[in-house]
């Protein structure tokens, strides 16, 4: 589940001075501030989270060098029960080109910022707002729309979907007469 | 009136469906936060039988008989 956040969406630009030269000795490298501007993001997990976050993680780097490719954000984002789109996750690493999505790496330092600024995003889709865009296509007012419709949009509109994706979301969900509740599929989707 | 939906594979039959609002930027936006939505649970939903480093891939059928071998109690390993 995704923490509740405390935070105060306090844009501290003003107050400015990055952390760049920092007095301490670090052993480590900080990694390079991207355009997008993910120092002003205070990371606010607890230790518990943020090692459930690494354990996470992990899991995704593939390499054994502590980091993973910036393809992999977003799906480890989701795997901690987020639903960044594609373009937020872009915007965070700074909207970089296709070869760096699958080149560049970042370690665990690194993504959480960016996860708390995920975490903390205000305009996060709820269940309300699912249910409401879909009744947006439920032409007699039934609380039902076509299976088939529902795929056409779902490959047309947004961040499209692939047919794979598609027959993976709704695989035994339409009934014998191709409709979908959509409501009741939101809250199934909402579930896990 | 004519439906022309670009880039995609559904056959010609479904023409009459619905006037899909390619252009309206709200439409848009409300379709990539429901795909949003969909992504992130379908990614859930695949990486956990990954969670589980067991040989069995069953999700549902949890065979109480195999664990409960050892509780059955060996027969005839040991010369007690």
């Amino acid at each position: 589940m995704a923490p509740k956040k405390d935070a105060k969406p306090a844009p501290a630009k003003a107050a400015a001075a990055p952390a760049k030269a920092a007095p301490a000795p670090e052993p480590e490298a900080p990694p390079p501030p991207p355009p997008f501007d993910i120092t002003s993001v205070k990371v606010e997990f607890t230790p518990d989270q943020q090692e459930d976050y690494r354990e996470a993680f992990g899991l995704f780097d593939k390499v054994g060098d502590s980091k993973v490719a910036y393809n992999q954000i977003a799906d480890i984002m989701r795997a901690l029960g987020q639903n960044p789109t594609n373009k937020d996750v872009r915007k965070i690493l700074g909207n970089p080109t296709d070869d760096e999505m699958a080149n560049k790496r970042v370690d665990f330092e690194g993504f959480l910022p960016m996860f708390q600024h995920i975490v903390n995003d205000p305009n996060k889709g709820t269940l309300d707002d699912y249910v409401e865009g879909l009744r947006v296509f439920d032409k007699e007012g039934n609380g039902t729309v076509m299976g088939a419709e529902l795929r056409i949009v779902l490959g047309t509109l947004g961040e499209k979907m692939t047919e794979a994706e598609i027959d993976a979301l709704m695989a035994g969900q339409e009934d014998e007469n191709g409709s979908i509740n959509y409501e009741a599929f939101v809250k199934h989707i909402m579930s896990v | 009136m004519d439906c022309h939906i670009e880039a995609c594979n559904q056959p010609q039959e479904e023409e009459d469906i619905m006037d899909i609002p390619l252009d309206d930027p709200e439409a848009n936006k409300a379709a990539a936060k429901i795909q949003a939505g969909f992504r992130g649970h379908m990614t859930r939903k695949k990486i956990k039988p990954a969670d589980q480093p067991e040989g069995d891939e069953e999700e549902e059928g949890e065979e109480v008989s195999s664990s409960g071998e050892a509780l059955n109690g060996s027969r005839g390993d040991t010369g007690q």
